[in-house]
């Protein structure tokens, strides 16, 4: 009894804080808005065809970032799991740094690349591979391109811990009951290591997907994905309705893809041990 | 021997995605030299006036730096408090509902920062007369409680509670043991937490950028706001500047915490 009350204690001060500056203003707002305008705004949302290319530009850029972040993190996971050598402490410090550097200077770095004048330009320019100058800056591929630079050192961090816990053994095994490369990693060690992915891509998804900095910064003006459009309905249009609208479907939208991972991965979490 | 295990492709790979991020970063990094306003390769002289720039009252960085401290140190310093009282209730104690309570603690984490910034807004606006300083912190205070609490969590989570009872038998009272044992034990997570807590903080542009007044801009917000009227290379010598506290910051972490830390 005593001990339930001390938890209490130390549950309290955290529990009231969010109570009072997250989880009241979160429902409050939301009452409101339904209370003043309806369900017009959300009405408005799914049936205005601009607003529907948002969300579905959203889906697109974060479902491709997501794919190539995978891509691109598994093998490099799968080599610093694996390797004994000082390589490893090496590109742990590589993942880290530019994980721990400002969004903000990043996109920037990725400007003065791909910029018209930029780097990448001048480059293909000067080894005489293109006349005009590539516009990818302001584009689809440039927000892509800067957004898969912010989620690959998750997508890794994810994957490594998983890997690493895999036996080399188990390959062993598989190897020597005479199973190809090709059939060990498909059998035993994708298997093995699903629950890191499925972890690493709804973390790199959900990022992607309430993304400010990337697609302000990289897309340009007339590019728009749903965190952009809400400070754009308030800052430039000034439809506070819109975007509570717009705020409230993309935090829908991200709970619904979570639910919709656990539900659908829970009985192979459990079969693999990893519901526990 | 084991080396060989890991096959050549898998490894040239691996480095190819290692240039991939460096790659903007190095870019920045010897774009600040550069003595012209247009960046080229390879740069056609060398130059520090960009630095100086940094420092001329016009770009503001320096009135942005102090401000994003001042918020990520405060918020950071509240949510230490927070989140390992949070940490310690889930850990502890084991109660029906434990795992609900923990959710609720990293509920933040799944809501769009720009979401509740804008939630924030609407607030502040109905009350009125909050002074900016405040309506960025609270925000930040809210949005990077999870990492405290997730952190510490997966230290408490291997914890050995005996040797609070081992300690408590030898004499010490709670408060020692809280001090000497719990505490001294849970540092790594804590500190971990800390710090990725204070850099979500520090970077942290949507909530920002929707919540600053004129007199109280943070850092990245200063930064977003020259880009958008020069893009000259004083973006890159401040870059460099952030880019060389991560990697003064990453140096110290190898050191004293370990990296392993942040593989989950």
């Amino acid at each position: 009894m005593e001990r339930k009350h001390r938890a209490l204690l130390l549950a309290l001060p955290t529990v009231l804080t969010l109570l009072f500056f997250f989880v009241a203003p979160m429902v409050y707002i939301l009452v409101h808005t339904l209370h003043e305008n309806g369900f017009s705004d959300f009405v408005d949302f799914f049936g205005d065809p601009f607003y529907r290319n948002i969300l579905w530009v959203t889906l697109r850029v974060s479902l491709v970032s997501t794919a190539i972040s995978l891509v691109l993190g598994y093998p490099t996971a799968f080599y610093m799991a694996r390797t004994k050598s000082r390589m490893k402490q090496v590109m742990m410090i590589v993942i880290l740094f530019p994980f721990l550097v400002s969004a903000v200077v990043r996109s920037y770095g990725w400007m003065v690349i791909l910029g018209t004048n930029g780097l990448l330009n001048q480059l293909l320019q000067s080894l005489g591979l293109i006349s005009t100058p590539l516009k990818i800056l302001n584009t689809e591929t440039a927000v892509i391109i800067g957004m898969i630079h912010l989620l690959v050192p998750y997508m890794v961090l994810s994957l490594v811990g998983v890997l690493q816990s895999i036996d080399p053994n188990v390959e062993y095994a598989a190897y020597s009951l005479g199973a190809s490369p090709l059939q060990t990693f498909s059998k035993v060690v994708f298997p093995l290591s699903l629950p890191g992915i499925i972890s690493g891509c709804v973390l790199v998804f959900t990022m992607s997907m309430t993304s400010y900095v990337t697609p302000k910064l990289l897309g340009g003006s007339k590019f728009r994905m749903m965190a952009t459009m809400v400070v754009q309905e308030i800052n430039v249009n000034f439809d506070w309705g819109a975007a509570s609208a717009i705020s409230y479907i993309l935090l829908a939208v991200i709970l619904l893809v979570q639910i919709a991972v656990v539900l659908c991965t829970s009985g192979y979490m459990k079969r693999m041990g990893g519901g526990k | 021997m084991r080396e060989k295990d890991v096959n050549l492709p898998c490894r040239i790979f691996a480095i190819l995605v290692m240039l991939f991020l460096l790659a903007p970063l190095v870019v920045i990094v010897i774009a600040s030299f550069t003595p012209t306003a247009l960046i080229t390769f390879p740069p056609q002289g060398f130059s520090l006036k960009w630095y100086a720039n940094i420092f001329g009252s016009s770009t503001h960085f320096m009135d942005g730096l102090v401000n994003s401290l001042k918020i990520g140190i405060l918020a950071t310093a509240a949510d230490i408090l927070l989140g390992v009282t949070a940490a310690l209730s889930v850990c502890r104690y084991s109660f029906k509902g434990k795992d609900a309570l923990l959710n609720y603690y990293t509920s933040p984490m799944y809501v769009p920062s720009v979401a509740f910034a804008f939630v924030l807004l609407q607030v502040y606006s109905q009350i009125g007369g909050v002074p900016g300083m405040l309506r960025i912190f609270i925000g930040h205070l809210i949005i990077i409680l999870p990492y405290i609490v997730r952190n510490t969590v997966s230290v408490l989570h291997v914890f050995n509670w005996t040797l609070e009872d081992a300690a408590t038998s030898m004499g010490a009272t709670p408060i020692q043991v809280f001090f000497k044992i719990t505490i001294p034990l849970a540092r790594p997570g804590i500190m971990a937490g800390a710090l990725l807590a204070f850099l979500y903080s520090f970077d942290e542009v949507a909530l920002s950028s929707l919540l600053s007044t004129p007199r109280f801009i943070t850092l990245p917000i200063r930064i977003m706001n020259y880009m958008e009227l020069t893009f000259d290379p004083t973006l890159a010598a401040i870059s460099t500047l952030l880019i060389l506290a991560s990697l003064v910051l990453i140096v110290l972490m190898e050191k004293f915490v370990g990296l392993d830390m942040f593989v989950k």
